[in-house]
């Protein structure tokens, strides 16, 4: 077990890792199509936002648009290189668990 | 951590990557009501066409078709996330657009378009072409196989009676306007009521 990696607990709680992984596919989203397509509720989404903007693997952008406020977020290349180990690790212990 | 992580939560922690990827990526499902509205323009415009012989027939239909796709697109542009992908198929169909509405505006107005199956063959060949090049973008076979059905048409068009080409075209216009259409709308539906909730 010793030789198995972490999964990084930034990126594995289960909305964080739904909203890294939408916004690894996209240039950038607005907050209303994350809420969306994950079905969090405002508070939650805000949070969980937060949590990854926090950690770097996230930016915020918010303009008006027709005088409406947009909120927009994009995956940082740390954001991005988290993700990829975090599958990386994902499939290193699935295989692990297979093999066992 | 992974003491307390089961292999059948790692699996789902995978399934969930990837299908928020696909989710992101997904273009053009949600447009399925835009295949449905035009093709409801085209068989619009050939009544239209038939009934009065209108030079205007088919360019004002076109017209009518794009003010109202512009206005319903816009509504719907601003919720969704930009992508490359996202913007190399939107080219292709407003590039599409642009193309016939100036082509088939100049033959009417110059008095050329009198020849019914070289407009149907070019109508269809130029559909077959957005709707080939979008499927390979998107690596979409439905939309493929749409593409493939309108270079058929092309090439049948081209061949045969006035009435029997005619039945071709409606038949390519029902196919990949309206049923593809429809398809694309139930599909974007059965997959908003798949997903499920990932809060947590």
């Amino acid at each position: 077990m010793a030789d198995l990696p972490e999964l990084n607990p930034v990126v594995h709680g289960r909305l964080r890792l739904a909203l890294l992984s939408l916004l690894s596919g996209v240039e950038e989203a607005e907050f209303t199509w994350l809420r969306a397509k994950t079905d969090a509720t405002d508070g939650n989404l805000g949070a969980q936002l937060l949590k990854l903007e926090e950690a770097g693997y996230v930016v915020v952008k918010k303009k008006f648009v027709l005088r409406k406020p947009q909120t927009l977020y994009r995956i940082t290349t740390t954001g991005r290189q988290a993700l990829t180990a975090y599958v990386q690790a994902l499939k290193q212990l699935l295989g692990h668990a297979i093999d066992t | 951590m992974q003491d307390h992580t089961t292999e059948q939560e790692l699996r789902d922690r995978l399934s969930l990557i990837e299908n928020m990827i696909a989710e992101g990526r997904r273009h053009t499902e949600s447009w399925g009501w835009m295949f449905v509205l035009w093709g409801i323009a085209y068989y619009l415009a050939i009544a239209w066409s038939a009934w009065s012989h209108s030079a205007w027939a088919w360019p004002a239909t076109i017209l009518i078709a794009v003010i109202v796709t512009v206005i319903l697109a816009s509504s719907r542009v601003g919720k969704r996330p930009g992508t490359t992908l996202g913007r190399a198929v939107g080219s292709i169909w407003i590039a599409l657009g642009i193309s016939m509405f100036l082509l088939f505006l100049a033959l009417g107005l110059s008095g050329r378009l009198t020849d019914q199956h070289l407009f149907m063959a070019v109508v269809s060949a130029l559909l077959g072409m957005a709707n080939g090049a979008s499927g390979l973008l998107l690596r979409w076979k439905v939309q493929f196989a749409s593409a493939v059905v309108w270079w058929v048409a092309a090439a049948s068009t081209c061949f045969g009676t006035n009435s029997q080409s005619t039945i071709v075209f409606l038949a390519a216009i029902f196919l990949c306007q309206i049923a593809f259409g429809i398809y694309g709308m139930v599909a974007d539906a059965k997959g908003r009521e798949l997903r499920g909730s990932v809060n947590g």
